[in-house]
């Protein structure tokens, strides 16, 4: 099924960044929140150095979905997952898999800026520490550096001993971003990191974006299908917890195959 | 249609027709069933109660307290600063209350600091690691502590801890350390409780923060969900330490009494507040040392004041 998918996308390229090869590959996945069955039987690829965007209505499974992949839901209790989503050979999913070390290379980004109550710099340092690295160049350097990665650099490189607090939301997000940026992630998770944010200060971080998917393999979760269209190499939609249509961005926004995924492109229901 | 003139016609005819206005006399006000002024003055009532209560509580203490100084010439500086406390004599009565203070200060000190690591431990445990069994447990445990008087607390001091220290660190076994412990583990329920709730204060987001940057579960609490309590662990602290400051009878069960400066934690020792407790019922009303008792009274209140601004400043800076 998924590799019939596959070779229908291929036919429809003409972006020179979908062509990348395959990083996770997410085979039969089922999750539950205890007897709720909320992401069902879902397949698909995720491919290096691009944005896989994942749309779809409310309470659809998207963040769920995304929440696995770098197995954030092992926090809640009552959530059980099944399948497997292979990265590099490795059962994600597995029980045996160190958790801590997996977050360090597959980043989050989350829908509200949650900069610790600490100051612009500690705030990225705190992975590096959190991972054992004390050198005070070292943090110096990846402080700028990430920084820099975000734009955020020049307005903050004053006052990074200041509480990331009195940052704006856009700023906040960005420098959440330079966070996730710190250990030198894989992968970047990003679970509608717009949604709380200005126009512009969205638009900043499309950009952003844009940029980071040349060292990055990007996923982003967003409510927002123009979003979608305007920055992901490949789109998935997702309907009631299940995996509609998986295909590049242009396929499925202009030739999507299923009836659900038009309807729900064209704002018939969400 | 039908319905509402029906129930228009209902409505008596002579209804006054100026009742939008208030013109009601002073006894009015009070009967009429519409009125709020009863209400009214019952809750202004009640408000303006406690505050003339503490305003009237400082102003008593203060007038009393400075006779000592003002009526019977006792020097301010050594009253403070001496530690000579010999009420006795009838010639030359001397009346230096530093040994008390410095008693309350530092059983209220070394009571913090055997009651802080257990209680922030506890309330780790039970707002971060178990939180259903620590809920279930800890939480009534915490509700009992709270619960038990204070003099079942010094009766356990004086036949637990007392012979304990007699027979480990000699001297009578009355001392400064046992009024800090006892002290201690009565104020361990208020601080656990209160820093239990200011852990759980910390937005979950935080702690998804700070797991997705690849951080464990210790990291996660000593790096991030600790600090970001702070302000309120330390109002915690200090409140436990405004209730350990303010404790008599327990601590005037084991601490021995003294009023001898203590040299070491194994002296025994007084408190301003044991101190009042124990000679105020000895005295007469208006003499000298009843004066001076009621000066260790203001000083207990203004270092009460003490704590509680501190706790207004922490709770200030958490809310910026």
């Amino acid at each position: 099924m998924v590799v019939q998918m596959e070779n229908k996308i291929t036919s429809f390229v003409n972006s020179e960044d979908v062509d990348r090869p395959v990083l996770i590959n997410v085979e039969d996945t089922n999750i539950y929140y205890g007897d709720n069955h909320a992401v069902k039987h879902v397949n698909m690829p995720i491919h290096e150095r691009s944005i896989t965007a994942l749309i779809g209505p409310s309470g659809c499974g998207k963040s769920t979905f995304i929440r696995t992949i770098n197995r954030m839901n092992d926090l809640i209790p009552s959530a059980r997952c099944e399948g497997k989503i292979d990265y590099h050979g490795i059962n994600i999913l597995s029980p045996k898999v160190d958790v801590v070390k997996l977050r360090t290379e597959i980043g989050m980004v989350f829908q509200q800026p949650n900069p610790f109550p600490k100051s612009i710099s500690e705030n990225i340092q705190l992975p590096l520490k959190f991972a054992g690295i004390h050198n005070k160049k070292t943090l110096r350097d990846v402080t700028e550096k990430c920084l820099k990665q975000v734009g955020l650099w020049e307005e903050v490189k004053d006052r990074l001993d200041r509480s990331a607090t009195g940052l704006s939301g856009g700023q906040q997000q960005r420098l959440c971003i330079a966070r996730a940026l710190a250990l030198k992630p894989d992968v970047i998770l990003l679970d509608e990191p717009t949604s709380a944010l200005d126009p512009v200060s969205s638009a900043k971080i499309e950009e952003l974006l844009l940029q980071l998917k040349k060292d990055y393999t990007i996923v982003i979760v967003t409510h927002n299908m123009q979003q979608a269209a305007r920055i992901a190499d490949y789109t998935a939609f997702f309907y009631q917890g299940e995996l509609v249509e998986f295909g590049t961005t242009k396929t499925l926004f202009t030739m999507p195959e299923k009836k659900s995924t038009s309807d729900y492109i064209c704002g018939r229901f969400g | 249609m039908k319905i509402s003139k029906a129930m228009i016609s209902e409505l008596p005819d002579d209804l006054p027709k100026s009742s939008l206005l208030k013109e009601k006399g002073l006894i009015k006000r009070f009967t009429d069933r519409y009125s709020e002024s009863r209400g009214r003055t019952i809750i202004y009532g009640s408000a303006f109660t406690v505050i003339i209560a503490v305003v009237a509580i400082t102003l008593f203490l203060t007038l009393q307290g400075l006779r000592s100084f003002v009526v019977d010439h006792i020097n301010f500086w050594t009253f403070i600063t001496g530690t000579d406390w010999n009420t006795d004599q009838t010639k030359n009565p001397s009346f230096g209350a530093f040994a008390f203070i410095f008693g309350s200060m530092s059983v209220t000190l070394l009571a913090a600091l055997i009651a802080t690591p257990i209680a922030i431990g506890s309330a780790i445990f039970m707002a971060e690691l178990a939180k259903k069994w620590g809920q279930r447990i800890l939480q009534p445990v915490i509700e009992i502590l709270v619960g038990i008087p204070s003099v079942v607390y010094g009766f356990i001091g004086l036949t637990v801890i007392v012979p304990f220290m007699r027979v480990h660190f000699g001297g009578s076994g009355f001392n400064m350390l046992a009024g800090a412990i006892v002290v201690g583990v009565m104020i361990l329920p208020t601080v656990t409780s209160i820093a239990a709730d200011s852990i759980r204060a910390v937005p979950d987001s935080l702690r998804e923060a700070s797991y997705a940057i690849g951080a464990t579960k210790w990291q996660t609490i000593w790096r991030v969900v600790i600090p970001a309590a702070g302000s309120s662990l330390m109002t915690a602290i200090v409140l436990g330490m405004s209730r350990a400051f303010g404790e008599a009878l327990a601590v005037q069960m084991v601490i021995g009494n003294a009023t001898k400066f203590p040299h070491s934690i194994f002296d025994p020792a007084a408190t301003l507040t044991t101190i009042i407790t124990l000679s105020m019922g000895d005295t007469t009303t208006g003499s000298v040392i009843n004066d001076a008792l009621w000066s260790l009274g203001l000083i207990l209140l203004i270092i009460s004041y003490v704590f509680i601004l501190i706790i207004r400043l922490l709770s200030r800076r958490r809310n910026v």
